[in-house]
């Protein structure tokens, strides 16, 4: 009896540790400096929700929000169609060279972006992308596509092929039966992939870094970093801050729980 | 990078339908708007480093770029710098590698075998800074580990510390620091995945185990251990990968400081080839740095061996 009374403390202390710097950040910015001067654990007094104003004003993070959440949406759109269009290709057709395209779009599992930002940025900058956000979309839709296409590809394998075949006797052309039998069915899939889309675009940090100079152009995270090197002591506001990233991020969490946590361990892995 | 699944993949042959044909361009119409995407953002600026990591290069314009071969390697193998960053690269492992295997091990195994109730549910508390940006974990450790204003010290001048460590200003702590925030960081995600990976262990086995007599730890080392060796073998890798490019936490916590302390390849790189405008070195560190990271993963799962599913 004492040895679950152990394993259970221990894990409750797993989780209040892992989880205990966001609470806390969470309660620092609605508060005032000198309250948070006297203890991090305690309830604000009064909420002082003026922070998260002077944050998203002055700190520009109401641009850093519209920044990020366009990228979001411009990336995790055009990555599942497109991965639904590739992974189809290799689901449904037999054809010459195929495997060997797969191998070729695959290697994105293995290449990361370290890999290549150096003539990344160059490339960006012929195609006159730097300072802009199309400049992160596009090379974000690239780095999503290998895994959406390996996952794409397994989901519609996974169809029964009666289900296709079916669809092919009522004289759907391909067009078709992808549109009105096969995507459908694959919804859970397309789901989680959209969703680990998502959270990577959202986090990234290097490409945007890299690529946009112009504040007007910063997305959440690097537009976060600046705002600390310049507030350092103004720990409220940075909480502040810090709590636009993560409260989409924690939302996103609750809801779809279960469909992240298994994609992201099950499915695959993205470090 | 995307590590493709624990998961098995499903073989089934293409659909065998009177309208597929060999030599059918259909196929390549799907493809295609992929396929460019794919070449132009990811292709060809992979190669574009190999290219790049045999030239001299200010960045500025195209003709001023030199052929200089391996030069750039020669002058990373040769320089201290380079070695530094690698080194703590591999200072870190221990921290982001070992510890958060361990940590994620332990209270896996005992929920695990103890048949605990619930412990699904404190999946999603120590899931949640695994899906959280690095830039955001490095400010928040950042001011929690602050000197002046940060609460760690101030909690422990008031056990009567007086001069605890400056943590990631300290010469001695700052790559500790950096890499207990990254096994911080993986613990849970470790946890996660070796809960998973238990379920799938036969519960006969353990039935067995019990009837020869074994208690908790050979349960343990006959039992749980051998049935992980795949979970093990994946979470390592990706955390070996992590250990081998991390940035993010780092570039937003030390900046590579104090000194060079916590300097460590991928900062270099971008140091390198955006601060210096030496786009070629940098190109060269970035080739480095992935073939490091390759051999590393594949060793790892070599090492834990072939799965048998």
């Amino acid at each position: 009896m004492s040895k679950r009374v152990i394993a259970y403390t221990l894990l409750v202390l797993g989780v209040a540790i892992a989880v205990l710097p966001f609470v806390v950040t969470v309660l620092a910015s609605l508060k005032t400096g000198p309250e948070l001067a006297k203890g991090i654990f305690s309830l604000p007094e009064e909420a002082q929700w003026h922070n998260y104003r002077q944050a998203w004003v002055q700190g520009h993070f109401g641009r850093f929000f519209s920044n990020s959440i366009i990228v979001a949406v411009g990336v995790v759109i055009p990555s599942v169609f497109l991965s639904t269009l590739t992974g189809y290709a290799f689901a449904r057709f037999r054809f010459r060279g195929s495997a060997l395209v797969f191998t070729y779009l695959l290697l994105g599992l293995v290449i990361p972006l370290q890999a290549m930002v150096v003539p990344l940025y160059y490339v960006l900058r012929e195609l006159n992308m730097l300072d802009s956000l199309i400049g992160l979309i596009l090379p974000q839709i690239a780095m999503s596509l290998s895994f959406g296409t390996l996952l794409m590809r397994q989901s519609f394998q996974r169809i029964p092929r009666d289900v296709m075949e079916a669809s092919i006797v009522d004289g759907a052309n391909s067009w078709q039966s992808l549109w009105h039998v096969m995507f459908p069915l694959s919804r859970p899939m397309i789901g989680t992939a959209g969703l680990l889309f998502f959270i990577w675009t959202w986090n990234e940090f290097m490409l945007p870094l890299v690529v946009n100079i112009n504040p007007k152009y910063h997305t959440l995270p690097v537009g976060l970093m600046y705002f600390q090197d310049r507030w350092t002591a103004n720990i409220p506001l940075i909480a502040a801050g810090a709590t636009i990233i993560f409260l989409p991020l924690i939302v996103m969490f609750l809801i779809f729980q279960r469909q992240l946590i298994d994609g992201l361990t099950q499915g695959a892995v993205k470090g | 990078m995307q590590v493709s699944p624990t998961g098995v993949e499903q073989r089934s042959a293409p659909v065998r339908s009177s309208r597929r044909q060999r030599g059918s361009i259909e196929p390549w119409l799907y493809l295609a708007p992929g396929l460019l995407i794919f070449t132009a953002f990811m292709a060809i600026p992979t190669i574009g480093t190999i290219a790049l990591s045999m030239t001299e290069w200010n960045g500025i314009s195209w003709n001023t770029a030199l052929f200089v071969g391996l030069e750039n390697y020669q002058r990373a193998f040769g320089e201290g710098q380079f070695r530094n960053a690698f080194i703590n690269n591999l200072k870190l492992i221990p921290f982001f590698v070992l510890l958060p295997a361990v940590i994620g091990l332990i209270p896996a195994t005992i929920a695990h075998q103890l048949k605990l109730r619930g412990v699904r549910w404190f999946q999603a508390g120590l899931f949640l800074p695994y899906i959280m940006p690095g830039v955001l974990i490095g400010v928040v450790w950042a001011w929690i580990l602050n000197p002046i204003f940060g609460p760690v010290n101030r909690i422990l001048k008031q056990l009567g510390w007086t001069k605890p460590p400056v943590w990631l200003g300290d010469f001695t702590w700052a790559l500790p620091t950096v890499g207990m925030i990254g096994a911080w960081a993986a613990y849970g995600f470790c946890y996660v995945v070796f809960l998973a990976g238990l379920k799938r262990i036969p519960t006969d086995q353990y039935e067995a185990a019990r009837l020869d007599g074994a208690g908790f730890w050979q349960e343990f080392t006959a039992v749980t251990l051998p049935g992980l060796r795949g979970e093990i073998a994946v979470v390592m890798s990706i955390n070996l990968i992590n250990a081998l490019r991390a940035f993010d936490v780092i570039k937003t916590t030390t900046d590579g400081g104090p000194g060079n302390e916590t300097q460590v390849m991928a900062l270099y790189m971008i140091n390198s080839a955006f601060g210096s405008n030496q786009a070629g070195y940098g190109a060269a560190i970035a080739v480095l740095l992935s073939i490091i990271t390759l051999v590393g993963s594949m060793l790892i799962l070599r090492l834990a061996g072939d799965r048998d599913e």
